[in-house]
């Protein structure tokens, strides 16, 4: 089943007098389930499709469906109301709020949601083995704690769709190949459609599908 | 609530700043009411104390007590529901033991069994010719005791204190309440061969008026008290003093919260990319703006009271909890105005930015 498709999608901005076709006609889906890596140079729109697709930015033209939810249309306000129940970002630096220790991060999204606290994203702190780091805050964890909180983050809200930004980028290949098979494994166990823009090719081991980015052109590799 | 309490819990000494800033600013408003309120007091205090709707003065006295002068036999005219006469004159005194000891004084002469006889708390009423009852200040403030006797400057005639009643403060003076018959000793000297007829300087009267002479002047008891000298300027100054600083600190902690929310837009940034509302954030903001100026306002209302404690006697220091209330109130709901600017940075902020 389809957790995320774009059909038709286009996105170009205006610079001066030129039209730039940041992202070409799309036509992209992913299913729950699935974990779908897509690489590419920097500056190919591989960032400029994952917002589109978080619902960040509205393409120029084509349409975005989220688990049955029309997404483009939609205004910020409506839109942001999808991101929080629908998807769950784990960027590159972190979507950790630094004031928060780590507890009350989740704690932050049941205030938000009005809800009392998920018990299985606090079992999956103890899978992690974070749950000793509980009352810490970001910047008292490592790079891999951090990113594997992030995790965590991003899961506690049940959502469909798993976007990840970089999520490696400040990790060392073995830390990066550790938090990556974590994320490969929860996403696939809860039945999560994830998508992860990476430009680090050793990572699409763990990986379903691999999608390159050029020039605004989205293809399927095949190897 | 919830980003707003544990913001403040992890950046302790930041918010400790804030909140101090927040203190001395409103520690500053309550003093400077206090003062205000204390003065305003001392200028009219008296004349509160005589519960009274209306006062009567001569018309061609321009609305001040000192030039007025009424004959007895047109006073008898006034007919009210309840009427006093007054005569009043400021003077100056001093110790009859201790010459150097001089004090500024108002006189009231007045009829004893008229509305304007004061309470007496301590002592007994005046009685005799050369008696006075004086503001519990003379007491508390000037060392005088019952019986003690006190000389005027201007005639060395004696008076004796027999009597002390509370506030009694006119003009920024302590009154003394004597007899007419005292009063005209006062303001003439028992020696003069020049002993003129008794006039009054006003009539003052409780409840319906229901005739009133020609010749004279009627004021409502506000009025006369926003004519007394000096009264209504200072009342103004010290007003838009007060005004113009509960507007520095909405100024003030507007900044600060700006600031603040700009050093935080990353985060506000990503926490939007997620789904949080702006509204969620901007609640957030507003109740930390809110938990920190109620908190330094109120160590301010504390530190106020505590002060008014310690204050010497000498300073009109008076504090009114109604003023006190509305100016926390006032404070609190200005510098929730000033954190809206910076409700509008976070509306603003595009959470794609946080991700690119």
């Amino acid at each position: 089943m389809k957790a995320i498709e774009l059909k038709n999608v286009k996105k170009s901005f205006k610079d001066g007098d030129e039209t730039i076709e940041a992202l070409k006609e799309t036509n992209f889906s992913v299913d729950k389930g699935e974990f779908v890596a897509i690489i590419g140079p920097s500056g190919s729109g591989k960032s400029t499709l994952l917002t589109i697709a978080g619902g960040l930015q509205s393409p120029s033209s084509g349409e975005i469906w989220i688990n049955g939810r029309a997404l483009n249309e939609k205004k910020e306000k409506a839109r942001a109301k999808v991101r929080f129940e629908e998807i769950g970002f784990i960027l590159q630096a972190s979507n950790l709020v630094p004031f928060l220790t780590v507890k009350k991060q989740l704690q932050l999204v049941d205030k938000v949601n009005k809800a009392k606290e998920n018990r299985a994203g606090l079992d999956l702190l103890k899978r992690l083995g974070l749950e000793k780091l509980v009352d810490k805050y970001p910047e008292e964890l490592s790079g891999g704690e951090r990113q594997r909180v992030a995790i965590v983050r991003a899961l506690y809200n049940d959502p469909t769709i798993i976007l990840a930004d970089e999520p490696t980028a400040s990790l060392d290949t073995e830390k990066a190949y550790e938090e990556v098979k974590i994320l490969a494994k929860e996403a696939k166990e809860k039945n999560k459609a994830t998508i992860m823009v990476t430009h680090d090719l050793r990572l699409v081991d763990y990986c379903d599908k691999v999608y390159l980015m050029e020039d605004g052109r989205l293809s399927e590799k095949v190897d | 609530m919830f980003l707003a309490i544990n913001e403040i819990k992890q950046s302790k000494l930041r918010y400790a700043l804030v909140i101090g800033v927040m203190f001395l600013i409103s520690y500053l408003v309550f003093f400077l009411s206090g003062l205000a309120y204390g003065l305003a007091q001392e200028n009219r205090m008296a004349v509160d104390k005589w519960k009274a709707t209306d006062i009567f003065l001569s018309e061609k006295a321009n609305d001040s007590l000192n030039m007025s002068m009424i004959d007895s036999d047109i006073a008898s005219q006034v007919k009210a529901k309840e009427k006093a006469v007054l005569a009043q004159t400021a003077g100056i005194i001093y110790d009859a033991n201790n010459e150097n000891k001089k004090n500024n004084v108002s006189f009231f002469g007045i009829n004893s069994n008229e509305f304007l006889n004061p309470n007496v708390i301590e002592g007994r009423d005046f009685k005799n010719k050369g008696e006075v009852v004086a503001d519990i200040s003379f007491k508390n403030q000037y060392d005088y005791k019952l019986g003690d006797k006190i000389k005027l400057a201007t005639n060395n005639e004696v008076l004796t204190i027999v009597g002390f009643t509370d506030n009694a403060k006119f003009n920024i003076s302590p009154v003394l309440y004597t007899s007419l018959e005292t009063f005209q000793q006062i303001r003439y000297g028992s020696n003069s061969n020049f002993q003129p007829k008794t006039t009054y300087n006003a009539i003052v009267t409780r409840g319906k008026i229901s005739q009133q002479p020609k010749g004279l002047q009627k004021l409502s008891i506000s009025k006369f008290i926003d004519k007394l000298p000096g009264y209504s300027a200072q009342v103004l100054t010290f007003g838009f003093m007060i005004g113009f600083l509960v507007v520095i600190a909405a100024v003030v902690i507007g900044i600060f919260i700006y600031v603040l929310t700009m050093q935080k837009i990353a985060i506000f940034g990503v926490m939007k990319a997620q789904g949080i509302s702006s509204r969620f954030i901007s609640n957030s903001v507003i109740a930390q703006t809110f938990i920190l100026a109620f908190s330094g306002v109120l160590i301010g209302l504390l530190a106020t009271l505590g002060s008014a404690l310690i204050l010497p006697e000498a300073v009109p220091f008076q504090t009114n909890l109604l003023f006190f209330g509305v100016i926390t109130l006032l404070m609190i709901v200005v510098a929730i105005v000033g954190a809206l600017f910076s409700v509008r940075a976070i509306v603003k902020i595009d959470p794609l930015k946080a991700i690119g």
